[in-house]
This record gives structure tokens, sequence and C-alpha cells, in this order.
């Protein structure tokens, strides 16, 4: 076999299997399946250019990386300067909040809301988030990554992971509580 | 421990980030204490609402062939460079970009590694065969009294088939298989949305081995021996899920 295949095989091999968590990851990020799979295309080509740069760490967190810059590289061609990921300056959640705004009463009846939402509006709300925060929660929940592992891919120091994702849950949690106030109300 | 010095690591907590010793400074806390304990609940009621309800996008069914015809007419890179960069993305559109542009990721090339024969290689090599060929199982059932029998029939060996669902690991079914020259059942469970395949084959005569974990390819790999029946775990769950797993499996 010559070489050119053999790489492009032990390629496939490393790489296909993953194919469904790149294209979901890209999925989120880009809002609709037509944009992730040109993303999910170019970060697989991507990959396979620098396939020999791969020092033989976890391949997952390897593509993952790859397909996150392919995305940030397909937001700048297709949607201009628009910002995607904002600075994680704090926009009035300052850590102190961060840790006293969630439910502290006892059996708050509020605390346990989360368990009952349905995938469409938990999917609605997702997609509500700014893109680093539903970034770092699929990254965390639905890939199951380490901290470190999400350090590596998005880029950011292991501590920023870490507020980052307290920012985002609590984000998360903030609109499903707006969600839940205005059903009460609106007695939809 | 006062409060305001185990709420910060609730997360912690909540996403198994804690080594032991705090792990059991937190939870002890969190037992006679109702504010902790209602906050810990709630960001478990998420991380159950995020694993459990938020949709899966699988890739479509034409991407990987799409893909597969795209790649020969990548040239292959200059093997010959020492260093390749990859281009410097920032987290903004174009405007914030130069101010990130010293943030490169910056990789090393590796030397073409052989490819390894030996059974983790193989047995990782089977994993992922059973992913891609969409032939997880040849008999798919959650019920261990129908796998058990399927594989003992026709297999030199009568691997073990726990019920491991109330630990968090479904059994989807059993295949057979073929690791390292060997004959192989594959019984395979489920984690979340992750693929464990168990891999086991006689081994007669063999002194029974502890666990052994390695990392390769993405993958986590734990193997062990007993009974004359060597089994090697192969999946991308995490590491200690899969330690986990395995201590489950040889209970």
């Amino acid at each position: 076999m010559p070489p050119h295949d053999d790489r492009k095989r032990r390629f496939e091999l490393l790489a296909l299997p993953h194919l469904d968590a790149a294209f979901n990851l890209a999925r989120w990020l880009a809002g609709n399946a037509t944009d992730a799979e040109d993303v999910v295309q170019d970060a697989y080509l991507r990959a396979y250019r620098y396939f020999d740069a791969w020092q033989g760490g976890n391949f997952r967190v390897w593509l993952l990386t790859i397909v996150r810059n392919s995305f940030l590289t397909w937001v700048k061609e297709n949607r201009g300067a628009r910002l995607v990921f904002h600075p994680d300056a704090p926009t009035g959640d300052t850590a102190e909040t961060e840790h006293t705004a969630w439910g502290t009463a006892p059996r708050d009846p509020e605390s346990l809301l989360l368990e009952r939402i349905d995938s469409q509006t938990l999917a609605r709300l997702m997609q509500r988030l700014p893109a680093e925060y539903r970034e770092v929660l699929l990254l965390r929940e639905v890939e199951d990554l380490s901290y470190k592992e999400i350090a590596t891919v998005t880029d950011v120091p292991i501590g920023t992971v870490m507020s980052r994702l307290a920012r985002a849950r609590l984000a998360l949690r903030r609109l499903w509580q707006r969600e839940e106030h205005a059903e009460a109300t609106h007695g939809v | 421990m006062a409060c305001d010095r185990i709420r910060p690591l609730l997360p912690q907590l909540a996403d198994r980030a804690l080594g032991p010793l705090r792990r059991l400074t937190v939870t002890r806390h969190v037992a006679h204490c109702a504010s902790c304990a209602a906050q810990l609940e709630e960001l478990e009621a998420m991380r159950t609402a995020l694993r459990t309800r938020l949709t899966f996008h699988r890739a479509p069914p034409g991407l990987a062939a799409r893909i597969g015809a795209a790649l020969p007419r990548e040239a292959p890179p200059a093997a010959s460079r020492p260093w390749l960069r990859m281009p410097a993305l920032g987290f903004a559109g174009t405007g914030l970009a130069g101010a990130l542009a010293g943030v490169a990721l910056t990789l090393v090339v590796a030397g073409v590694k052989p490819a390894v024969d030996d059974p983790t290689s193989a047995a990782i090599d089977s994993h992922i065969r059973s992913l891609m060929a969409d032939h997880l199982t040849d008999v798919q059932t959650s019920d261990q009294h129908t796998v058990k029998p399927f594989l003992s029939a026709r297999l030199p060996v009568s691997p073990a088939v726990p019920e491991l669902a109330a630990q968090g690991f479904p059994l989807v079914g059993g295949r057979l298989d073929y690791v390292d020259g060997h004959p192989a059942a594959a019984v395979v469970y489920r984690h979340a949305k992750h693929v464990i395949n168990l891999f086991a084959w006689a081994s007669p005569g063999a002194p029974d081995a502890p666990f052994s974990a390695t990392q390769r390819q993405g993958f986590n790999v734990v193997s062990w021996r007993r009974e004359g029946v060597a089994y090697t775990a192969v999946s991308d769950v995490e590491a200690d899920q899969l330690a986990t797993f395995a201590r489950d499996v040889a209970r």
C-alpha cells in the first residue's frame, strides 16, 4: 500500500469514529446543519493536513480543537466581523454573585425546576446563550471533557474554564427561571 | 468548614473534579448543610438535564463519504518541516484578531508511528471497526441471560456479562469478534452517549493480572486477566469512569 493511502487509512480509522462528536459541536455552534457540515468538512481536511503534528494525546480533544478553529474561521468569512465569542469580562456576574445566586433555601421549590425541562425548551435556551457558554457546557456535559481538556480545546487557562462554566450554568438557570416565570404570568 | 469555603467547590464536586480528600470534606459538609445540599442538587439537576435531554445532532449519513472523497485531493504535508504552525485564531471577529495574533497553537511533528501489534491496539482497532461498520452487536438485548449463552455457545470462552444498568452502564448486546489472533467475545455497554466494548478471550493457563489502564488514540483502555480469561475494555468515556466500569465487571 503506498504510504499516502496508508496515511489516509490511519487518519480515517482515528477521525471518523469522532464524526458525530465533531458534527454535534459544529451544529450547536453554527446553529444549523448546512453550515455545520461545511465547518466539519473543513475541520477534517485541516486535521488531515496537520495529522503528522498530532502527538498521540487524546485524538477527540485534538479534533474538537480543530473543529472549533474551523468554526471561528468560518464565522470570520461568513458573518463578517460580528463578535461571536465575547471576552470573559464580568458582566455583573462577579465571583460573589456566582455563588450566592443559586438557590439557598432548603428544598427551594425553584431548585428542582430544571429537572422538568423538556428537550425542546432546553435546546431553545441553549441557542440563546452566548456561543462561549454553549460551547463550554457542551464540552463538559455532552463530550464529558475534563477542565484541562476543555482548556486545551478553547485555548484558555483552566481557571477561565471553571469561571466560564460557572457563568454559563448561571446564565442557563436564569433563562430557565425567566421562562418559567413568563409561563406562570401568561398562563401559557 | 464554613459554607463560603465549600460553595466554590460544589461545581467541582458535581463535575467529579475533586481529589479524594477534598471530595470527602465537601460531601461531609453537604450531608448536614441544607443550603449547600440544595445548591448541589440544583447543579446535579442541570447536569442531568444537559446529559439526558439536550439534543445530540448526529452527522448526516453522507458526510463521512464526502469527507473521505475530499481527503485525497489534499496534498500530504512536507514531512521534512520540523514545526508546523496552525493559524492563529482569536475569539472575536476580524476587528480583534490582531490583538490575539500571539495566540498560536504550535504543534510538534511527531514521527509517523508504526502500527503497534499488541492486544491493546488490536482491541482499539476492533472497537473502532465496531463503531464504523455499523456492526456493534450480533445480539442486541439488555438481557444478560441472552447475551452470555449466545457468546458462550460460539466461542471458546464464557465471559462475564454482568448487569450494570444500575451503575450507569446499561448492557446493549454482544458480538463475536477477533482480537489479536483470538476469537473474542465483545460485550457492548453504554455510558451516557458513549459505547464501551468489553472484549474477552481465552488465555488458558495464564496467571490472573490486575487492572492496567492506558490511553491511546483518544480512547481509554483497561485490561485485566482472571481465571484464564483476558479482558480489555475500550471506550472514549473518562478514564475514571472506565476504571469504575472495569471494577464493576470484575466484582
